[in-house]
């Protein structure tokens, strides 16, 4: 057992859920503001490639960094023409850019690199560096855990920030009033359209951390489809927080704690390797269905507003 | 505008059928031999299996009157249609890279019998398919043997893509090189995952590799596509080693690559073209291993001063040993 349940079992929940938190706080001004963001996945992928590629070229990860948000925010406006202004059907729409994102960084970096889909590895001294707070010499348990990458440190900053833009300034309210009520709001004289275009981009912002960390923090490259569903689990955290900061980020951080223990499982206890990567789903299902109770989302979540 | 966005998607999905059937079309002249090929999940720039297919039908462009057509599927369920499509427009050579691509090249192969099939990794039943088959155990078995002499904790280190029996071959391999050296080794062993998406997932494989590292692993041996380019990010940042698989890896991290276990995909492909170019070409199993160069391990520039001189020749003993028969390497596929 201690070789499951130690130190690195923190820091190594940390690192997984943080690509997870960013996405879910992402698809949470999204939704809170009515629109329905399955694009996650596709807005990390377009930010984890975005990352990777322009510190290829600029030698600098915190450029890469800085056109993540960039290319985030672009995917995201797509979504927003598309759901808020066209009125298009919000699944549909992510879906779309999900598949999208599957294919254009294999044509990008076709042009770039002459590679279908992967970016050339970078030296580690050009990704993001860890917060060298612990000498790793004197103290391992609590370098292990506590130097990481600054995105780590941002996931957890961005979660308080959340809880209070949303529920303590006026810009959360309105963002609220037009996810639950957009014919009161409007009533009340808020641009319905305005505050959702807002929500979904900061949603795109925040993905493509989500996506950036994953390229140029935990690894040095992009690789075809590389969040491997990450964005759909941070969709799920979401639902599971009750579309609330902490209640996703706790979430988040569960399922980062459930793949952590899955990952020291294997090899050391003798149950066969298909279950044991069952373990974090199982455990979602049961908890869903039966610890965490009725989750009600946004009243009008995936419905466009059109003003009468 | 909706019709406008209509015929949008419309025009999308269709982009690249209509595209794929101009290419497959185009260039049907002249007495050259049509070759297609359709390569796994990680997609050719893996740096690893499938671009050491890659590297070898390149090769076979650069010196065969051929003409080269690839396929890289998005999801399983595009490769069907894939080969299918080189089928019907009658190409002469048609590659199917990885064991997933085993029942797809059956049923294909028995639907057009004038043309050639090659598949890797796995065995078709069929007299014009032939199914390329390494022994990777060997191999395995001779960078295991380079690990545990490298290893001064006493703990390795194995990370697979895919559970599957074909990685499992590696990975018995590998822990029998290690205890050949030292009886007492450990070898620690973890799998990114239980479906294809294992094996582009270089995030879990770096988190596998942080594990194994922290558990007092000083060597990981990578058969991982994608993933185990994550590997190699946790040596170098755990100021360890790894070692490569299927094609030369050693210069992906410089320093932190001890070796590569070499499966040369990539000469086995370029001679079956070679062949069917000369009209040679000839079905059934063809089986690469240590005898035939068809696997191996790779020292250059890169690594040469990370494995000392009596080292190599010891595994150079032991490789004799294996081609002789004298030392029997597990497969775990075989069992």
């Amino acid at each position: 057992m201690r070789n499951i349940f130690n130190y690195t079992l923190i820091a190594s929940t940390i690192r997984l859920s943080t690509p997870l938190i960013l996405a879910a706080l992402g698809g949470l001004y999204s939704e809170r503001a009515g629109v329905i963001n399955i694009a996650l996945e596709g807005m990390m992928l377009a930010g984890a490639f975005t990352a990777a590629v322009v510190t290829v070229f600029t030698h600098n990860p915190w450029i890469g960094l800085l056109s993540a948000v960039a290319a985030g925010l672009l995917v995201a406006a797509l979504h927003a023409m598309a759901t808020i202004k066209y009125r298009a059907d919000q699944v549909v729409s992510g879906t779309a850019i999900n598949i999208l994102f599957l294919g254009v960084p294999a044509l990008l970096s076709g042009a770039l690199f002459e590679s279908t889909g992967a970016t050339p590895q970078l030296p580690r001294d050009q990704t993001l560096p860890d917060a060298p707070i612990f000498n790793p010499q004197t103290s391992p348990a609590l370098a292990s855990i506590f130097n990481q990458k600054p995105l780590v440190y941002l996931a957890f900053i961005l979660v308080a920030m959340t809880v209070y833009v949303i529920y303590r300034t006026r810009f959360g309210l309105r963002l609220r009033a037009v996810g639950e009520n957009p014919e009161a709001a409007d009533t009340a004289g808020v641009g319905v359209n305005r505050m959702r275009y807002a929500g979904v981009l900061i949603s795109g912002a925040l993905a493509a951390l989500g996506g950036a960390y994953l390229s140029i923090g935990q690894n040095s490259l992009f690789t075809r489809n590389m969040t491997a569903g990450r964005g759909f689990i941070a969709l799920a955290a979401l639902i599971f927080g009750k579309w609330h900061p902490v209640g996703a980020m706790l979430a988040c951080l569960f399922f980062g704690l459930a793949e952590a223990v899955a990952i020291r499982m294997q090899g050391t206890v003798n149950i066969p390797n298909q279950f044991i990567q069952m373990i974090p789903y199982i455990l979602t299902m049961v908890v869903l269905a039966g610890l965490i109770g009725r989750a009600t989302p946004p009243k009008a979540l995936g419905v466009a507003y059109a003003k009468e | 505008m909706k019709t406008g966005a209509l015929i949008l998607l419309v025009c999308l999905s269709l982009f690249p059928g209509g595209c794929a059937t101009r290419d497959f079309a185009a260039e049907a002249e002249g007495a050259k031999t049509k070759v297609g090929i359709v390569f796994d999940i990680g997609g050719k720039d893996d740096r690893s299996f499938n671009a050491a297919a890659n590297s070898g039908v390149l090769r076979a462009k650069k010196d065969l009157p051929i003409i080269l057509r690839d396929v890289e599927p998005g999801d399983p369920t595009s490769i069907e249609p894939a080969v299918r499509a080189f089928a019907q427009y009658g190409y002469n050579l048609i590659t199917g890279v990885g064991f997933a691509q085993g029942p797809i090249l059956t049923e294909v192969a028995k639907d057009y019998p004038q043309l050639h099939f090659v598949l890797i990794d796995a065995v078709a039943d069929s007299p014009n398919v032939a199914s390329l088959l390494f022994k990777e155990h060997e191999g395995s078995f001779l960078v295991g043997m380079i690990a545990a002499y490298t290893s001064k904790t006493g703990v390795l280190g194995f990370v697979g893509g895919m559970d599957i029996p074909l990685i499992h071959k590696f990975q018995t391999g590998y822990e029998e090189g290690a205890r050949y050296v030292n009886p007492n080794i450990r070898v620690l062993h973890n799998y990114v995952g239980i479906t294809d998406a294992a094996w582009n997932n270089p995030g879990k494989g770096r988190e596998l590799a942080n594990a194994q590292y922290e558990q007092g692993a000083d060597v990981i041996f990578q058969a991982a596509g994608n993933s185990g380019l994550g590997v190699f990010d946790a040596a170098e940042a755990y100021n360890k080693f790894a070692i490569g698989v299927d094609a030369n890896q050693n210069w992906v991290k410089p320093g932190h690559i001890l070796t590569s276990m070499l499966k040369r995909i990539d000469n086995a492909v370029y001679s079956i073209v070679k062949d069917e170019v000369e009209g040679k070409f000839k079905g059934g199993v063809h089986i690469y291993g240590l005898e035939n160069d068809g696997i191996s391990y790779a020292i250059d520039e890169y690594n040469k001063h990370l494995i000392p001189q009596d080292v190599i020749e010891k595994v150079e003993q032991a490789k004799k040993d294996i081609i002789a028969g004298k030392i029997k390497v597990t497969d775990a596929m075989a069992k």
